[in-house]
């Protein structure tokens, strides 16, 4: 009974947080920390919807593998001999154990260190030790002690993404018209990308929606979270007031943010690239490039995947003394309320120079990931909103996501290439709100991912 | 691990890493970077947990440090700003350096020198603190009289780095 009337109030004020942000453009701090919630976040968001594992380029050889998560399920990403790959849940069919405690690897099977079953790389169970002595002269029927594969698994452009849910619909869906605007980081070469190595991980005491949000179309940070960088001439740009152009978009329910760049330049990628991204991306993309000189800098697909573009000095004073060019995906994974593993990947062009790789990779991790001093500050701000939404005063406390609402009207339809819905301004809160509707959405009406 | 080096040469690389510690304890990041040579690197690579046959699992390509003497001036440039929020107010740190082993180099005036490193890191009011466990494999080079770092690897006993950010040297 206690549980009921528990999750009947947690309902009320999701209901209250959703009316106010809808009416208000005010949102309740508490839903930014609060473990009561968090249990609904696991059942009805990362239970229902994709959600990103590996790149393609992390298992690039039969037998490669590596471990990945939802939540707190544990699931082994394999390429097996025929370079098919599977998503397998990592527990062994027997007794439950385990089955892969190494994060990668190669390997054409995966043997159980209790009872010793042992699976190939598909998944199939091919060696069970006294067969016939613990199951009988016929042994077991091997398919059906298979080990069992994520409900789902696709692949969009060597993104790896699975889901708990059978019933999710088809990621190509699920992504929607999101794809248009992945495709500035995902199609810049025909030759696609590749991870710069294993990803960082951290564990940083901040909540996952924080970044999610952030990543979405947070633009106004910058001017003042980023500011060091700016004034050390890590961030090239003469003054904050250059960062306050910008494009919000939503579209399905993820969102995105363009910024711009000096025309000609591309963010500063070299001209190989430059030329195959041209070559590579529609009409209607390219416009944007060429005639608007904007392009995706962060992005969130909901729920906790990011993308963010950028280009930052390296070194003080030389050649890398100017804008570098990087991407970085990254994933943040909930590990319980207010808490969140974060795992952060580079990204380049396969057909790059290996010289721009290591430029690329190194820009990354100076600016962003556990290090970056973009991405320090960030880390700071995330976890100090936890830390104070964890107290009770958060459930009376509301906080303003009004930016562009009383000013700002959405580009009209046929003077914005893409899809979705685009808003002409950097410093506005349509995107974040976005995020939190969506968010709601799944929280309050158990949405099936759709 | 045997001294490998003159008790004279050890002394001299002790004192050096324990006014090291001491200057990045201190946040004298600026006088801390006066240690590294011009060609200076700095590294700490990635780290994934492994099978045992598969070595100790750190990337060759990942990192979390890439930095070279140019880039390093740039964090530490960052870090005099006003708005360095992530060390404002300031990691409350103590670099525990302890195992030195020193030995001779195949370049004249230069030592191979490995340390273990213990970094306790508190910050705010929060009763709990993080802790860093790493060795480091340093190359010291001796310029005008003086040790110099010119480089330094630094590999974690981590495969997931439990602290929210690196806005401090190790």
């Amino acid at each position: 009974m206690i549980g009921e009337t528990r999750e009947k109030e947690i309902y009320e004020v999701l209901q209250e947080a959703r009316r106010s942000l809808d009416e208000d453009g005010k949102l309740l701090a508490k839903v930014y920390n609060e473990p009561s919630i968090f249990d609904l976040e696991v059942k009805r968001i990362f239970s229902k919807t994709w959600v990103f594992l590996a790149h393609e380029s992390e298992i690039p050889w039969s037998g490669d593998y590596v471990l990945r998560r939802i939540i707190d399920d544990s699931f082994i990403v394999t390429r097996d001999e025929d370079g098919e790959i599977h998503v397998l849940f990592n527990m062994c069919r027997h007794r439950g154990m385990q089955l892969c405690r190494s994060d990668a690897g190669n390997s054409s099977h995966f043997r159980c260190p209790y009872h010793g079953y042992t699976y190939q790389n598909t998944g199939k169970l091919n060696g069970v030790p006294f067969q016939k002595e613990a199951y009988g002269p016929e042994g077991l029927d091997k398919d059906e002690w298979a080990m069992t594969p994520a409900p789902r698994m696709s692949i969009y452009e060597g993104m790896i993404f699975a889901s708990l849910n059978p019933d999710v619909p088809p990621l190509e869906e699920y992504i929607g018209d999101m794809g248009w605007y992945l495709d500035f980081y995902l199609k810049k070469s025909p030759a696609g990308l590749e991870v710069v190595g294993a990803p960082q991980r951290w564990i940083m005491p901040a909540d996952w929606k924080l970044a999610s949000e952030n990543f979405i179309g947070d633009g106004y940070h910058t001017q003042s979270t980023h500011m060091s960088t700016i004034k050390a001439g890590i961030m090239r740009v003469k003054s904050p007031a250059y960062l306050k152009e910008g494009v919000q978009i939503t579209a399905g329910k993820h969102g995105c943010l363009f910024m711009g760049f000096k025309p000609g330049s591309y963010f500063n990628y070299p001209q190989g690239i430059v030329d195959s991204m041209l070559e590579n991306l529609n009409e209607d993309q390219v416009e944007l490039l060429k005639e608007e000189s904007i392009m995706p800098l962060n992005a969130t697909v909901f729920p906790n995947l990011s993308f963010l573009h950028s280009a930052m000095a390296i070194e003080a004073e030389g050649e890398l003394a100017t804008s570098v060019p990087y991407l970085t995906i990254r994933v943040w994974q909930p590990m319980g309320p207010g808490k969140m593993e974060v795992w952060s990947w580079c990204l380049v062009e396969k057909d790059a120079s290996e010289e721009f790789k290591r430029n690329s990779n190194r820009a990354y991790l100076s600016t962003f990931g556990a290090s970056g001093t973009l991405e320090q500050d960030d880390a700071e701000n995330w976890s100090g909103q936890t830390r104070v939404a964890g107290g009770e005063m958060s459930g009376q406390h509301y906080l303003n996501y009004s930016a562009g609402t009383k000013h700002v009207e959405p580009i009209p339809d046929g003077e914005w290439p893409g899809p979705g819905t685009a808003y002409p301004k950097n410093y506005v809160d349509f995107a974040q709100r976005h995020f939190w509707q969506t968010y709601f959405d799944h929280l309050l009406n158990g949405q099936n991912g759709s | 691990m045997m001294l490998e080096t003159s008790v004279e040469t050890y002394w001299e690389v002790y004192s050096f890493l324990m006014h090291e510690a001491e200057l990045l304890d201190e946040r004298r990041e600026r006088d801390w970077l006066d240690l590294f040579t011009d060609d200076a690197e700095y590294l700490m690579p990635v780290r994934v947990n492994r099978e045992r046959g598969e070595g100790d699992g750190f990337s060759e390509e990942a990192f979390y440090f890439e930095e070279t003497r140019g880039s390093l001036e740039l964090r530490v440039r960052r870090l005099e700003t006003e708005y360095a929020w992530a060390e404002d107010p300031p990691s409350r740190t103590r670099h525990f350096v302890t195992n030195v082993r020193v030995a001779e180099s195949e370049e004249e005036d230069e030592v191979a020198v490995r340390t273990n490193l213990l970094l306790y890191r508190s910050r705010g009011s929060d009763p709990k603190h993080d802790l860093i466990s790493a060795e480091r494999k340093d190359t010291l080079r001796k310029e005008d009289g003086q040790w110099k770092l010119r480089k330094r690897v630094i590999l974690l006993d981590h495969s997931v780095l439990t602290t929210h950010n690196l806005s401090v040297f190790l």
